[in-house]
């Protein structure tokens, strides 16, 4: 994988109990849809260990995640997904980000729609794939809510391990985790939500790589997801 | 060459229903490496468009630094929802907005883009080319946006439409079920307004478990989506909001 601009590389993470349908392209115009040559997906556990690879039908619209798992891995908890996509060059600067829909079926909570973490290449500037530093953000709502919230990290290099520091900020406190990731595998990382009485405001992840990244929350009594995103670069 | 000036605007969608909040979580925290911007105070303005397009609220406040977080919450009379803008002239950072049911909150952020403004004499002649269009079934196709939809038997995916301009804007939608069912529905957005489609009301009934249901929209004016996640209580229980591109 490149970073050439006919090329992006996207992860998300799949769980058992949801719903889980990507987007191959988010505007499903016939234009966009002529521009994709390819997508392969690939499955890591968390330690990094490829569970398998396969070709999506870049004509094909919409699939599913849980299903293709199934056939790829088995029965697993949770695994990444990169997804590796190729365009015709002349898509860009049409940022053909990968979208997704994601719902536990019964629930009462509301299913979520989220753009697939793009981590290499893709429209230049707005991938962080030229930046040195990656340094990403997220605020949280001061008032208390009965949600657990964490950061989902992963690792799509080859052979380089990653180092990452996540750091969670509770008013003047800080705590920060180090994370070192090995090739293709993940982690989430809990971020309470107090610390010595105070609430966390937000959360910065500082890595030398882009990492795929999701802020993610969960409801206390159901652990379902409300909260699956993206976090913010502060340099772009 | 029509005189339309696009002005810079950052907005996000906002929606109330009894026994949701909506809070905007205003923040500047991406100022922080960004020489002489990361001093504060910050000054933020909001201003709250209902679906008529009608300012329905403003709120001023202030950020003390860079880390600092300010909550806003928007009210509304009953059932609405539209788009507010947020303006700052030193701030630079993604706004968030949150719906929460009391007990937790779902999330996503705004955009940086722009509003439309037409003059006088151009907004005129849309608005007669919109009717003699309407009367047709059509509109003047000036912008044209593509999205999925997801229906099944314990959430939809409905949609937030918002006119970002300060003409009527007429938004034709072309809706495909995955029977080949095809619906058609014209949307009059008054200037700044917005339009919440409930997809459940599009006479379009699942196929299957999930599914899938593919929507055009033409307009004679800027406009955006936001997806609005439904569970099993549909518009009745908590919702989400996501930004899509």
């Amino acid at each position: 994988m490149s970073s050439d601009r006919c090329a992006l590389l996207s992860a998300t993470f799949w769980e058992a109990g949801y719903r889980h349908l990507i987007e191959t392209v988010h505007q499903r115009d016939a234009r966009a849809h002529r521009n994709l040559d390819a997508l392969v997906i690939a499955v890591h556990d968390p330690d990094g260990a490829l569970l398998g690879e396969t070709s999506i039908d870049p004509r094909k619209e919409v699939f599913d995640l849980g299903t293709l798992v199934e056939e790829i891995a088995g029965v697993v908890p949770r695994v990444m997904v990169s997804l590796e996509a190729r365009y015709d060059e002349r898509v860009f600067p049409y940022r053909p980000h990968h979208y997704a829909f994601l719902h536990r079926p019964g629930s009462d909570t509301p299913p979520l729609y989220y753009a697939v973490n793009a981590v290499l290449g893709g429209v230049p500037d707005r991938v962080g794939a030229t930046n040195i530093n990656n340094f990403e953000t997220y605020v949280f709502r001061q008032r208390p809510s009965a949600a657990r919230y964490s950061i989902l990290l992963g690792n799509l290099a080859r052979f380089a391990t990653a180092e990452a520091q996540v750091t969670a900020y509770y008013g003047s406190r800080r705590g920060p985790v180090e994370v070192a990731l090995a090739p293709k595998s993940h982690r989430e990382i809990d971020l309470p939500s107090e610390r010595e009485g105070h609430r966390l405001e937000r959360v910065e992840v500082k890595a030398l790589f882009r990492l795929a990244s999701y802020v993610v929350g969960r409801r206390a009594d159901s652990g379902d997801l409300v909260l699956f995103d993206h976090l913010f670069t502060y340099i772009k | 060459m029509l005189g339309v000036r696009r002005t810079p605007t950052y907005y996000l969608p906002w929606l109330v229903r009894p026994g949701l909040e909506c809070v905007l979580v205003l923040n500047n925290v991406e100022s922080r490496f960004k020489t002489g911007f990361n001093k504060g105070p910050f000054a933020a303005s909001v201003v709250q468009y209902d679906a008529r397009g009608t300012v329905v609220g403003r709120h001023d406040v202030e950020l003390a630094d860079p880390t600092a977080t300010a909550e806003v919450r928007l009210d509304a009379d009953g059932a609405e929802a539209g788009f507010a803008t947020v303006t700052g002239a030193r701030i630079f950072s993604d706004q968030y907005v949150t719906l929460s049911d009391g007990t937790a909150y779902t999330a996503t952020h705004g955009r940086q883009e722009f509003i439309e403004r037409y003059p006088r004499v151009v907004r005129i002649l849309l608005g007669l080319a919109g009717t003699l269009a309407a009367a047709a079934g059509r509109t003047l196709p000036l912008f044209v946006k593509d999205q999925y939809l997801y229906l099944g038997a314990s959430f939809r995916s409905h949609l937030l439409v918002m006119n970002l301009s300060n003409v009527a804007n007429r938004v034709r939608l072309v809706v495909t079920g995955e029977r080949g069912e095809r619906v058609e529905r014209m949307l009059k957005l008054r200037p700044m307004g917005s339009h919440l489609l409930d997809v459940s009301r599009l006479g379009i009934v699942a196929a299957e478990a999930t599914s899938v249901i593919r929507a055009r929209f033409e307009a004679n004016a800027w406009f955006n989506l936001y997806v609005v996640g439904a569970g099993r209580k549909d518009l009745e229980g908590p919702l989400s909001f996501m930004h899509v591109k």
